[in-house]
């Protein structure tokens, strides 16, 4: 056991400890919190293997920002808070599932890489990061640039009050069987159709 | 850092028309808006003569990450004749219904920039960022009629099991990386071959970034999302969603199968192979129930991508497989051209009579001959072509697949193609349901004349003559897909 | 040999935070004197009683700010090592300094574009 492993295992724990608690736990904000905790954890993980970089990252972006978004997610549902916040219906299928996962995919892990031989930690320096991303990975660079742009546009064209340009409000698209609909209904849709209230009778493209 | 700028016009031309478009909605006021959408257009026949020219030339570009051949030539020219289908027929959709029209159409754009991007793609990061690309504006847009809980419903639905499928795809692509030490698809083939292709690990990562396609295609089991998403999205949405990201997705599943997964071919063959018969059963089988039109395209989109499936199906490796595996993306390519072809047209015709009436339910197509002869006769040829029947381009694709099998018959072909021809037969059963009901059956009173407008009805005619022309002369396109190939002999 | 033993400084450190928060909690629980009684477990001792939950729906805007924060705090990643690098490049590097440059540029003016979305759109405004 070097340092490193004991810090790895330490980090590791309090990572995974931080994952069951936020499945786990019964108040909405705690597993949020808890949450935030495994983010932190993972940022744990990287130092040991030499990651210094992705470590940050994962703190600035996941733990400070990721994070925040999260909680503020939350607080904007009407989600009850408190003792009996979380109903456990799935709860006895939903732990079977991940602790079948977790054996399936140790095992895999394990033996597909468990007799690779050990060799010193070495991380790239974030000079070599750099010279990757705009030398090797220059193209999804810019294609990200657009990806996060679209998220943004997509977050505040769905989070705004309004629903477009004028603000009306939009009709609800009908999808029940024409059969089973209310008979007065269909007549006063069809009434209103011929008179040409909804419309013109006509198009323009 | 040399960069090969003509190989990417096509993208860098539509990334600028989606920043113009963007800008142009800030610019504008009120009804002006809708004139973003003949900018898009511009933007887009720009894009599709910049990739016409890159016809029946190799061009390699940032590194070996881009690959611009004939194989992506002709994929991007399916995605930009499909853009420009759609952007015709939302024009009087978007702007009726008063939507974000200069987000709709600017995210459009940016969906179809991730779809460009994919074919050409020779990398996994590169994939991923493409198909997220593709995925995170096609998210937006389900859920665009915000005040319709219907499209919040099918949004959050798309969303969830859109965001699980890619977090699955990245899980399987990060263990991939563990094996290869590299994310170049070339790379990855050759560090997975010999004694690695049999670790269980991989073969399990193997799995998850096919799953990962496999929801973009809608396979059974992963097409939960695909009917209540078609079914509440906007309908150019819909539109697009059913034919140009399920085309990217096979896309990107043949670049990523077929260049570096081919070593572990044996595996992932027969089980995409299982998926096929599957995904068309149980869509067909499904399809048979619906009583709402856009469910019903819905399930048979489903089901046309499980005939899509079974050329993979026939993969293979080893010696002798390059030919098998050539002629089964062929098949693959020819097929999802000519279901762009029928299927955006079936969409038009279904945007066309919901505009004017509200109403989608199949029986509310009841007479539709009457009150459009035009609209009538555009679903008629599309849903028999979708079927597979003759003088329709839709035989011609079945009949490529087939070909495809007969190129080295196997025990599991014949199956495949057994499949094939009971489901083609399920099939016509709800195609033909639609076309006695918009043939045969009395409109109720009282519904008014439709006269869809000038890019609508100009749509469904190009397409509908698309169909019957290469459903004569399938040789305009299979001439061009039978020279492409992306698989290295030997 | 990574950098990684230059961390050490700083688990030391939290170490030791930890471990000297914990001695003075300790201590403290083993001096005081320990009377327990149900009012000391209501919120105020004196003062108005609490009512209703402690939930409160906040408004959307606080939800796009965040949004926001989270775009850009991933373009400020990127600035990390392009900042490194930029001075370091010249003819004889992989790539040129224009080149970086340009790159970098045309990531941040892309965003902008949505930056300037918002702010035209009235999302940055509250009231």
């Amino acid at each position: 056991m070097t340092g490193h492993d004991v810090v790895f295992v330490l980090v590791g724990l309090l990572t995974a400890g931080g994952a069951v608690l936020t499945v786990t736990s019964k108040n909405l904000m705690h597993a949020a919190l808890f949450f935030a905790v495994t983010l932190g954890g993972i940022a744990g993980v990287f130092l040991p293997l030499a990651a210094d970089f992705l470590a940050l990252v994962q703190i600035v972006v996941y733990v400070g920002a990721v994070a925040v978004l999260f909680m503020f997610g939350l607080m904007l549902t009407r989600a009850p808070i408190g003792r009996e916040a979380l109903d456990g219906q799935n709860r006895g299928l939903a732990m079977a599932v991940a602790g079948g996962l977790f054996v399936v995919l140790s095992t895999l892990v394990i033996g597909a890489f468990g007799d690779l031989p050990t060799a010193e930690v070495t991380g790239p320096r974030i000079d070599d990061l750099g010279i990757a991303i705009f030398a090797d990975w220059v193209l999804p660079f810019e294609v990200l640039s657009m990806l996060l742009l679209a998220a943004l546009i997509g977050a505040i064209v769905l989070a705004r009050r309004e629903t477009g340009e004028s603000g009306e409000e939009l009709t609800v698209t009908r999808i029940e069987m024409a059969q089973d609909r209310d008979p007065d209904a269909l007549e006063r849709e069809q009434a209103a159709l011929t008179s040409g209230s909804g419309g013109d009778g006509e198009e323009h493209a | 850092m040399q960069i090969d700028f003509i190989a990417i016009l096509p993208e860098i031309i539509l990334t600028v028309t989606a920043l113009l478009v963007l800008a142009a909605d800030l610019a504008l006021r009120g009804d002006a808006k809708q004139f973003v959408n003949p900018l898009a257009g511009l933007g887009t026949v720009a894009a599709i003569i910049a990739t016409v020219a890159l016809w029946g030339s190799e061009r390699v570009t940032f590194g070996t990450m881009y690959v611009v051949d004939d194989f992506a030539v002709l994929f991007k020219l399916l995605f930009l004749g499909t853009l420009l289908a759609i952007l015709a027929i939302s024009w009087r959709y978007i702007a009726e219904h008063r939507f974000f029209q200069g987000e709709y159409y600017f995210l459009l754009l940016t969906s179809f920039i991730g779809m460009l991007l994919m074919p050409s793609s020779r990398d996994l990061i590169m994939l991923f960022i493409a198909l997220e690309t593709v995925s995170v504006p096609a998210f937006v847009m389900v859920g665009m009629r915000k005040r319709d809980l219907y499209s919040s419903e099918s949004a959050l639905k798309f969303f969830l099991l859109g965001v699980l499928a890619a977090a699955l795809m990245l899980f399987g692509m990060s263990m991939v990386y563990g094996f290869a030490g590299t994310t170049d698809l070339v790379g990855i083939a050759a560090a997975i071959s010999g004694e690695t292709a049999s670790v269980p690990l991989l073969l399990g990562s193997v799995m998850l970034v096919l799953v990962g396609f496999g929801f973009k295609i809608s396979a059974v089991p992963f097409h939960f999302w695909a009917p209540d998403t078609y079914s509440g999205a906007p309908m150019p949405v819909a539109a697009m969603l059913a034919v140009a990201s399920k085309a990217a997705g096979f896309a990107g599943l043949v670049v990523v199968a077929f260049i570096a997964f081919e070593p572990v071919a044996d595996v992932w063959g027969p089980m995409l192979g299982v998926l096929a018969v599957l995904t068309m059963t149980v869509g067909n089988l499904i399809a048979l129930q619906q009583r709402d039109l856009i469910r019903l395209l819905a399930y048979s989109s489903v089901a046309q991508a499980g005939y899509i499936l079974i050329p993979f199906g026939l993969a293979r490796t080893g010696p002798g497989a390059a030919v098998v595996n050539a002629a089964a993306i062929e098949a693959v390519v020819f097929y999802l051209i000519a279901y762009a072809v029928m299927n955006v047209g079936a969409f038009a015709v279904a945007i066309a009579v919901e505009r004017r009436t509200g109403l989608r339910s199949i029986a509310d197509y009841a007479g539709l001959s009457g009150r459009s002869p035009l609209l009538a006769m555009g679903m008629t040829v599309f849903l028999l072509s979708l079927g597979g029947a003759p003088l329709t381009v839709g035989l011609w694709a079945k009949f490529a697949i087939l070909e495809a099998i007969a190129v080295d018959i196997t025990l599991f072909g014949i199956v495949l193609a057994g499949f094939l021809v009971v489901n083609s037969v399920i099939a016509f059963f709800y195609y033909l349901k639609v076309v006695r009901t918009v043939w045969m059956d009395e409109a109720p009173a009282g519904l008014p004349q439709l006269q869809p407008g000038f890019n609508l009805s100009a749509v469904v005619v190009v397409l509908m003559v698309g169909t019957l022309v290469l459903g004569v002369l399938p040789g305009l396109v299979t001439d061009f897909s039978s020279v492409i190939s992306i698989v290295a002999a030997g | 040999m990574s950098n990684f033993e230059q961390w050490g400084t700083l688990a030391i450190f939290v170490i030791v935070g930890c471990l000297l928060y914990a001695v003075i909690m300790t201590v403290n629980r083993i001096m005081r004197p320990s009377v327990p009684s149900p009012q000391k477990l209501t919120t105020y001792e004196c003062g108005v009683e609490a009512l209703g939950v402690g939930w409160a729906q906040t408004n959307i805007r606080y939800y796009i700010f965040a949004f926001l924060f989270v775009i850009f705090d991933v373009e400020a990643i990127f600035l990390f090592p392009w900042a490194v690098i930029i001075g370091d490049l010249d003819a004889t590097t992989r790539i040129s300094p224009v080149f970086a440059l340009v790159a970098m540029f045309l990531f941040i003016g892309t965003l902008l574009e949505g930056l300037a979305y918002a702010w035209k759109k009235g999302v940055l405004t509250w009231d």
